[in-house]
């Protein structure tokens, strides 16, 4: 293998997404803060105060906590921007990922390490070697071809290009997860249609709409074969991550901040896996082909392995949201949590769960639990069901707050 | 007399209220979120009246706004 150790980075938009991503076996988080970040409105960020327990979790699970500050910045944004790196910088995260060069300029200034966003779009090897003196990771633009990944990866050896803390820069790439329309991110769809900058975190997805096409001269509507002309499918490269490996990537990248922690634990899981079967010489299509399959039971646009295969064209989605095959149904939130026994008390809101139902619990010490119910005690005795207004109890090693949630799995065709 | 509300915690900081109708709102450098000036402030939501002749403008910043936040009544 040409790496030494492959990093798998995986996204935390939440305490519970963080412990997923954690107990899933991810080398290292990235997370968002305030409103300086790509992710503003449609997941509700941590807070400056958060940093601090962000990095204490991080610490004490021996993994990597980045903190992605990618948004534009503005003169007004300065002084809450230095708020941020003083927490960075106090609680000891170990980088900041970046696009502005107000940011990037901060960073080195404060000796703080950086990764260069992709909002950077670097897309060849001087844009790799100008930024080196500030960075150590650099997350190439998502439009490249692998070939053009493998090409940058062996000019920095070849080039000996180092960052600023003395090693060869790693090269970061998205591996899995939304995409989007726009080069890199630059997109100002939402904002023609409602003033909302998609380079300050308040992406509406118009994108993700369908649209028809007029000819406004005649009036005639164009045929198009999809109308969702501007949502590409998601990328997926679980099938391809060897070549991807090969090409010389050392951060394998997972979109989805403003994920659950049910897909965060199953992506980052799947992917987890994937890197441990290269490295262990046994990646093989019947694994691929069960990866493939638990990815495609969550969130998702259906499939493509993004434009690293050389691809001309996008591949677009056939449906406004999700193709999962899995879908979870809000059952209720925990009330109580009797220690002594690590038994966990819930409240049925909504919904009815029946003995040999898959239940869902998610929750920030606990991040995500599958588990099938073969036994349900209902208000304090075995049951074959529980419905609204019941109490559910479980053995469960956390502490249940009101924090915890519970879901039924259900397959998305027999729910619809 | 009509109001201006302004659910100021999902303030994203664009701002665009500011750059519309600067003499009701400042950028606050402390958070970079924006701020209606002498405003009365209940927990997060912060309301401003005003007179019928700044009415129109209010409305235009209201739908403005990105992220919903400023309202006008």
């Amino acid at each position: 293998m040409k790496n030494e150790k492959i990093e798998l980075l995986s996204p935390a938009g939440s305490f519970e997404a963080m412990q997923a991503a954690i107990n899933a076996g991810a080398d290292a988080i990235y997370f968002g803060v305030e409103q300086l970040n790509m992710r503003t409105v449609s997941s509700n960020p941590f807070s400056i105060q958060d940093i601090a327990g962000v990095s204490k979790i991080a610490k004490a699970n021996n993994i990597k906590a980045y903190l992605t500050l990618n948004t534009i910045m503005y003169e007004h944004d300065m002084q809450l921007l230095n708020l941020i790196l003083k927490e960075v910088k106090e609680h000891k995260i170990d980088a900041v990922i970046a696009a502005d060069f107000a940011v990037i300029g901060a960073c080195k200034e404060l000796g703080i390490p950086l990764h260069v966003s992709t909002q950077a779009n670097i897309s060849n090897i001087d844009a790799v070697q100008f930024f080196a003196p500030y960075s150590d990771v650099v997350v190439l633009a998502r439009e490249l071809t692998l070939k053009q990944v493998a090409h940058i990866c062996s000019e920095i050896k070849r080039r000996d290009i180092r960052g600023i803390a003395g090693e060869l820069i790693k090269i970061e790439i998205f591996v899995h997860g939304a995409l989007c329309m726009a080069i890199s991110g630059k997109c100002y769809l939402s904002l023609h249609e409602q003033n909302a900058s998609a380079n300050r975190g308040a992406c509406t997805q118009n994108c993700r709409r369908s649209y028809t096409v007029t000819d406004n001269e005649s009036g005639y509507e164009l045929e198009v074969d999809n109308e969702y002309i501007m949502s590409p499918k998601d990328l997926c490269t679980v099938n391809v991550l060897d070549q991807i490996i090969d090409a010389g990537v050392g951060v394998l990248k997972i979109e989805g901040r403003s994920k659950g922690a049910d897909y965060v634990h199953e992506v980052t899981a799947c992917y987890r896996e994937a890197v441990t079967a290269i490295e262990a010489n046994n990646y093989n299509q019947e694994k691929i082909d069960t990866w493939m399959k638990r990815l495609e039971a969550v969130y998702n646009r259906g499939f493509w392995e993004g434009y690293y295969l050389g691809r001309k064209l996008g591949e677009w989605t056939q449906q406004p949201g999700s193709a999962a095959t899995d879908k979870k149904i809000y059952l209720g939130k925990g009330t109580k949590y009797y220690s002594k026994v690590k038994v966990g008390e819930f409240i049925l809101e909504a919904g009815q769960l029946k003995k040999g139902d898959t239940l869902l619990i998610m929750g920030p010490t606990l991040g995500m639990q599958k588990r099938v119910m073969d036994t349900l005690v209902v208000n304090g005795e075995a049951q074959e069901k529980a419905e609204k207004g019941d109490l559910l109890t479980l053995p469960i090693d956390v502490k249940i707050t009101p924090s915890y949630k519970i879901y039924k799995l259900v397959s998305a065709e027999q729910h619809a | 007399m009509p109001k201006l509300i302004h659910y100021r915690n999902k303030c994203i900081g664009c701002s665009i209220c500011f750059e519309m109708q600067p003499a009701f709102w400042r950028m606050s450098k402390k958070d970079g979120k924006a701020t209606l000036v002498q405003s009365i402030a209940k927990k997060e939501i912060y309301q401003l009246g005003i007179n019928e002749g700044d009415k129109e403008l209010s409305i235009e910043v209201e739908k403005a706004c990105p992220v919903k936040i400023i309202k006008v009544v």
